[in-house]
């Protein structure tokens, strides 16, 4: 325990903790507002409706703000200093090794997934995921102020991967995270030698001791056959869906391409959640981990 | 005060300033038409505009620390040499000997650290008031690049100090291009296309087949010169465009005037 | 043609008329420049024809010219020489290792370990499979270990735990001329390649 005060109150810890503080304070402030509007007929900021000045009433409040951030930035600077440490040195990694804290969500994938998903997959899907925001929610209500009873879908989602698979990886990457990327509890001590056992087995070996690779090393093409069904199966329950519901006025409205970005988009996240589902889950029940569900010669999920 | 009167009256002054200082409804709108900086802003906007509460001020706070980080940054370009020879010889020589010198790597620092925290706070704000619908989907898709060039920034500024977190963190991030599909040497159907150590994607950004000297200058060039120019770029639309979409979004009933 | 009509220069009946001279015979007005076509007559640069050839053949200079430069600002970015450490590297004389070490004499400049077994000898590459940190060779357990995601590799090199994809690269070992062990990190063998049979992946000794 007195380790993880430590860990918290280290220097380049603290925008995480502002990050939690601040995550959990906006969220909260915008749920308020939310409630406010939505148990109102007119949000506060339409029965509100008149114009001011910019020069004094937003400079003054720009000014403010910009006083009140430089002081904290100085204050900040003056009491902490920015680590510096050893001189780089190639051959000796500092155990744990972690990425900027920003990175620490897609570091914590990185357990799950091979690095061509976690490190380039998924990111290039999060940033196309998020431009395409605006051309999929084709919800005309909720513009320009806070609801939650008018856009439940798409706000429920967007705070799920923000504050969960967002946040919430950042803070477990950075404060849970110890030597060898092992997981700690925060009154566990960080033990350098803590050697967790842990041997893969992929999916079709756990579920019908299929294995993956045959005796020579080459890929088992049953594996393979049984990884690409669960995979493609998967991916599948959005068609089906469609096929269901296609007369549905909002399916109609959706149209085929923005349905097929967002199923695809909306499984993609799913499956990230089930993959450290499918890793984690075993091991309760003193089973060997999952490592691929899906293994080939070029590429293994 | 008789002196500032008659200075007042020059035509020196009066070719700086060209309007008074009295308290009017035109010299307020003067104040912001004719001043270069100021101007970005409309003369009057929607009274829930100056409420913190509705904006949380992220997006302004976020362009504050881009210029406390332009400004610290090139502070300390006057002593920081991005050479493997020198480069922690010079953080450690900022940290301990320049006179101000922590001061301003810490701000820098900070700064930086704090500007990737508020414009995901920011991120979250324009999602939760739904400011990303019509008209402004493409100021979104702005914003998302300018998430992207705020993060690259401060990777590349990661490597920069040339200690042992700083490799390090740039090794494990950039061994991940290795494995881009179709790109790097070790990705899904890239060896298939001829990638090789020493020519996929991980190889231009390195400058070489592994994290060395000539990726510190490489992230120099683009932490110092390249992305802050292209984000200037995109926050310069990013901010024509919160104008031309209508000003700060708003309920539906507002528009009528 | 249809856009021939509207270059042939109209006679200015007006201006003619109400002249102030009017006795100078009507000189033609002089051609109008082409801009003045309007523009939905304009057939656009795709539908080539004789008039707008050199335009097409302007366009098509300047696409290449940016086409050109940014594949060459790209070659730029891929330097032809590297300045980076020799690969091929002597390790000293055969009896000099103990038999079932593992020799770590040449990770920090090398980043190469050197492991002796009974029948012979092999070197693995230092460098994580997973994403290129320096795993570290922890004798008690009797195998290598990774501080970044917590990859485990046994003696061989093979992986049995954590994220990494694939086993220890095993760099080119062979006996130099003057007996001593010579090393070039730049042939590499991998183990899902079936290459770890191949000469140079395993130096048969013993002795
Ligand atoms: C360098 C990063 C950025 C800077 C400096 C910046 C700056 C600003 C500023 C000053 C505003 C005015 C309103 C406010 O302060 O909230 C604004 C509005 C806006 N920003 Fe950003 N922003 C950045 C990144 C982003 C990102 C990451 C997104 C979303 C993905 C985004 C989307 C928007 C949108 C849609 C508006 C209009 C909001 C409205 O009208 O209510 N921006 N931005
Ligand atoms: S780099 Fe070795 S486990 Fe990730």
């Amino acid at each position: 325990m007195q380790q993880f005060l430590e860990i918290i109150s280290k220097p380049d810890n603290i925008p995480i903790i502002l990050l939690l503080v601040g995550a959990i304070f906006f969220s909260w402030l915008a749920w308020t507002k939310a409630r406010r509007n939505d148990a109102l007929e007119v949000p506060v900021e339409a029965a509100l409706d008149d114009k001011v000045q910019v020069w004094p009433y937003l400079v003054r409040v720009e000014f403010l703000a910009t006083i009140a951030v430089m002081a904290i930035l100085v204050f900040w600077s003056v009491f902490l200093d920015a680590p510096l440490e050893e001189a780089a040195n190639r051959a000796l990694t500092p155990n744990p090794s972690k990425a900027p804290w920003y990175f620490l969500g897609l570091q914590e994938l990185l357990v799950y997934f091979d690095p061509w998903i976690a490190g380039v997959v998924l990111p290039t899907l999060i940033i196309v995921g998020l431009m395409a925001i605006p051309y999929v929610d084709i919800n005309p209500r909720g513009n320009g102020y806070y609801t939650f009873k008018e856009r439940k879908f798409s706000i429920l989602v967007f705070s799920f991967g923000f504050l969960v698979l967002w946040v919430s990886l950042i803070v477990l990457g950075t404060f849970m995270r110890g030597p060898g990327w092992n997981f700690f509890w925060p009154w566990e001590r960080w033990d350098p030698h803590y050697v967790a056992v842990l041997t893969n087995v992929d999916l079709s070996e756990l579920l019908f001791n299929i294995p993956t690779r045959l005796p020579d090393n080459s890929i088992n093409p049953v594996a393979m056959l049984f990884g690409a069904v669960v995979v493609l199966g998967y991916y599948s329950i959005g068609p089906v869906y469609w096929m269901m519901k296609r007369k549905d006025d909002l399916m109609q409205k959706l149209g085929l391409v923005r349905y097929a970005i967002v199923s695809f988009l909306l499984l993609t996240m799913g499956g990230v959640v089930i993959k450290i589902i499918l890793r984690l889950a075993p091991m309760a029940f003193g089973l060997n981990p999952v490592k691929y569900v899906w293994v080939t010669p070029w590429f293994n999920i | 005060m008789a002196l500032m009167e008659k200075f007042r009256k020059t035509e020196f002054y009066k070719s700086i300033f060209r309007h008074s200082y009295q308290d009017t409804q035109r010299n307020r709108a003067l104040q912001i038409v004719d001043n270069v900086f100021l101007h970005l802003h409309p003369v009057r906007v929607p009274r829930h505009a100056t409420n913190i509460g509705f904006t949380w001020g992220m997006g302004g706070i976020t362009f504050l620390l881009f210029l406390v980080l332009t400004i610290t940054g090139v502070i300390l370009m006057f002593y920081y040499r991005p050479t493997a020879q020198y480069a922690y010889e010079d953080m450690k020589y900022l940290m301990n000997d320049v006179p101000f010198g922590p001061l301003m790597r810490n701000m820098h620092r900070w700064a930086a650290h704090a500007m990737v925290l508020t414009v995901m706070l920011h991120m979250f704000r324009v999602f939760l008031t739904g400011s990303y619908k019509p008209p402004r989907q493409f100021n979104w898709v702005v914003g998302v690049i300018l998430l992207v060039l705020t993060l690259l920034l401060s990777f590349s500024g990661y490597l920069l100090p040339w200690d042992q977190l700083a490799i390090w963190a740039v090794t494990v991030g950039t061994n991940m291009a290795r494995a881009t599909p179709l790109l790097g040497h070790e990705g899904p159907f890239g060896p298939e296309l001829g990638m090789r150590i020493n020519n996929d994607v991980r190889f231009v950004l390195l400058g070489g087949t592994e994290v060395g000297p000539p990726t510190l200058l490489r992230f120099y060039v683009g932490h110092c010169i390249f992305l802050p120019l292209i984000a200037v770029i995109f926050m310069a639309v990013h901010f024509w465009r919160v104008r031309k979409d209508g000003g700060i979004s708003g309920p539906e009933s507002k528009k009528n005037f | 043609m249809a856009d021939e009509t509207i270059d042939t220069p109209q006679p200015d009946a007006p201006a003619a008329a109400g002249g102030s001279t009017p006795k100078i015979s009507p000189t033609p007005l002089p051609r109008k420049p082409k801009q003045d076509r309007p523009p939905e007559q304009d057939p656009g640069i795709w539908r080539m024809n004789r008039r707008n050839l050199l335009s097409v053949a302007g366009w098509m200079g300047f696409l290449g010219f940016i086409v050109v430069s940014t594949v060459g600002a790209l070659r730029y970015m891929f330097p032809r020489v590297l300045f980076e450490p020799p690969t091929k590297f002597k390790a000293g004389f055969p009896q000099d290792y103990v038999v079932g070490e593992v020799s770590e004499k040449f990770k920090d400049e090398k980043r190469v370990w050197i492991v002796r077994e009974k029948d012979g000898f092999y070197a693995l590459i230092a460098i994580c499979t997973h994403l290129g940190c320096t795993p570290r060779w922890l004798p008690g357990d009797n195998k290598f270990k990774c501080p970044c995601h917590g990859s485990g590799f046994y003696k061989t090199g093979v992986n049995f735990e954590g994220p990494a994809p694939r086993p220890l690269e095993r760099a080119m070992i062979s006996l130099a001329d003057d007996g001593q062990l010579e090393i070039d990190r730049s042939i590499k063998f991998l183990y899902e390649k079936n290459e770890w049979g191949r000469p140079g992946s395993f130096l048969p000794f013993t002795g």
